[in-house]
């Protein structure tokens, strides 16, 4: 592969890869000058790495979480493409719920938890509830945007071809808000993530350490009782390779679903 | 007549087609839109115009007199302020699929195939109705190799040229069938060859060597002179300010046509006939 990867690519990459190794160099380096066992070592993390791997831990433990993810997710979509269709192509709807919608979208999805807590209690219920109100508002305002970018001669072709309104919206409304829908979808997503690992965080503290999993939950194990840096570590760097690993898969999906998005 | 002859400018409610019905009539039509700081402004006064079956009706003049007012109130995508729009004696009252459009900047559906775009109107509206999916798919075929797009099915809109694009419309417009065709400036975007190349495909399609009473009766609108004459049966020339008919001109040329008719000396005649109707105001236009 390498063989025919022009020079000048190779040097570039070689050249990007410099800070990061330099970094890791540094960061070793310095731990091995420390006298306290708990510090944090690229060595360490590696070896913590493979182990909870090996044992099931992570995997088990990021499971948990992303099916928790996909429910809150799925939940989000459900409520906010409905929604947010309706009040690009209604402005009466629109106009009636917009203050409603922005009201609630600086709230952040960790401050809605004592609520979710008190009514759900600190279980899957409410990491769903938490999950879908972070992803919702992303969802809503870009499907808001795309349905009210249609082109209006689309609309017009379809309305001298006799279309009905529900074939109209079906046909060309959702095809053309469906580039918008996706990057609301992706950014929901990745919101998504980022609330269920906080609220598992949270919740890890109000439940004492027992046991509701995750991710985050993990990582507070690991902070609060048994004290292991170099597992947060790991943690840390598994939350942040799912998210690029979501990511990616949702840029895959929108290129194969959409093929004529690059042209819009 | 000689080639010298220039044709009287006929009365609006006078046809040669005279012993064919009336398919589309406008009755005193204006039209007004309202205007953010309140006023109003007249796009279209007093307008009145017969379509006779299977006519090539040709609207031209400047920009701004009001003729796409005119096809849009045809297509029902707007209504008039005052007088009556029928197709068939009966009131236009909104879009229909008899009357099928082809707008100028194509209006296809990027996310459709071009066997998508053509297939539209029969999947999803009323012109498919009847037909089941072997009728559709060789109403589809037919319409492609109509235009000359065979080999092209599976191609997506902006993989087309601007010439290809306004052939997937036209397909789409004729796999619709619909009894009348409205076309606003659907060449207007084209450079001059593919104009003059989709002029002759058009007349063509539209089949000008059928008689009048099988063919569809079409409204087309261009700011090119030479492109009216060349396809119409009767040009309408309006002027602006408000929107107003200035005058109505058969166009004798014989058909079928092609390029002998744009040498044709009655040709040159016709063309410098409208330059002088609307040379005043298209003059003005490039100065004020």
């Amino acid at each position: 592969m390498t063989a025919t990867m022009p020079i000048a690519t190779r040097h570039r990459l070689l050249l990007g890869a410099l800070l990061p190794i330099a970094a890791i160099v540094v960061w070793q380096a310095w731990g091995m000058a420390q006298s306290n066992q708990r510090v944090p070592l690229p060595t360490r993390v590696v070896a913590n790495a493979i182990a909870m791997i090996a044992s099931g831990d992570l995997p088990d433990a990021l499971l948990q979480s992303l099916g928790r993810v996909f429910g809150g997710f799925a939940i989000a979509a459900l409520l906010a493409i409905p929604l947010g269709l309706a009040m690009g192509r209604s402005r009466a709807i629109e106009r009636n719920l917009d203050p409603l919608v922005e009201s609630f979208r600086p709230i952040a999805a960790i401050a809605i938890l004592p609520l979710a807590i008190l009514w759900l209690g600190t279980g899957t219920p409410a990491a769903l509830m938490i999950v879908a109100y972070a992803a919702f508002f992303p969802i809503v305002v870009n499907t808001i945007a795309g349905a009210k970018r249609v082109n209006p001669t689309l609309l017009a072709a379809a309305s001298t071809m006799g279309l009905s309104p529900w074939a109209t919206l079906r046909t060309v409304v959702i095809p053309s808000a469906l580039p918008s829908i996706f990057v609301g979808l992706r950014i929901g997503l990745g919101v998504a993530w980022t609330a269920i690992v906080a609220a598992e965080l949270a919740v890890g503290a109000k439940a004492g350490g027992g046991g509701s999993g995750g991710i985050g939950q993990m990582m507070f194990v690991f902070y609060a009782y048994s004290i292991e840096l170099n597992r947060i570590v790991v943690c840390m760097i598994a939350v942040g390779l799912v998210a690029l690993v979501l990511d990616r898969l949702l840029r895959a999906m929108l290129v194969l679903l959409l093929p004529w998005s690059k042209a819009t | 007549m000689t080639a010298t002859d220039i044709p009287r400018a006929t009365s609006p409610h006078e046809s040669p087609r005279a012993g064919l019905p009336v398919r589309l009539r406008l009755e005193a039509v204006s039209k007004r839109f309202a205007l953010p700081d309140g006023k109003e402004t007249i796009a279209l006064a007093d307008f009145s115009l017969d379509i006779r079956q299977g006519e090539f009706l040709v609207i031209v003049g400047p920009s701004g007199c009001g003729k796409t007012t005119v096809l849009n109130l045809l297509a029902g995508l707007q209504m008039p302020s005052s007088g009556g729009v029928t197709l068939d004696d009966r009131a236009i009252e909104g879009p229909g699929p008899e009357r099928g459009v082809v707008f100028q900047d194509y209006a296809l559906f990027p996310w459709h195939t071009v066997w998508g775009n053509v297939e539209f109107g029969l999947r999803h509206g009323p012109a498919g109705r009847g037909l089941d999916a072997t009728g559709r798919k060789e109403r589809v075929r037919q319409a492609i190799d109509l235009v000359g797009l065979a080999g092209s099915d599976m191609k997506f809109p902006h993989q087309l040229s601007g010439g290809m694009r306004q052939r997937v419309a036209l397909a789409r417009l004729m796999a619709n069938e619909p009894a009348v065709l409205l076309m606003d400036e659907p060449l207007a975007a084209l450079d001059a060859q593919t104009r003059i190349i989709l002029q002759d495909e058009l007349l063509r399609i539209w089949g000008q060597d059928r008689p009048a009473a099988q063919r569809r009766t079409v409204v087309f609108i261009t700011h090119a002179i030479d492109e009216a004459v060349f396809l119409a049966d009767r040009i309408a020339v309006m002027t602006t300010h408000p929107g107003r008919l200035k005058a109505v001109i058969d166009v004798p040329l014989p058909r079928p046509r092609g390029d002998a008719t744009r040498a044709h000396p009655q040709f040159q005649a016709l063309s410098q006939h409208i330059w002088s109707l609307i040379r005043d105001e298209a003059y003005r236009a490039t100065v004020t």
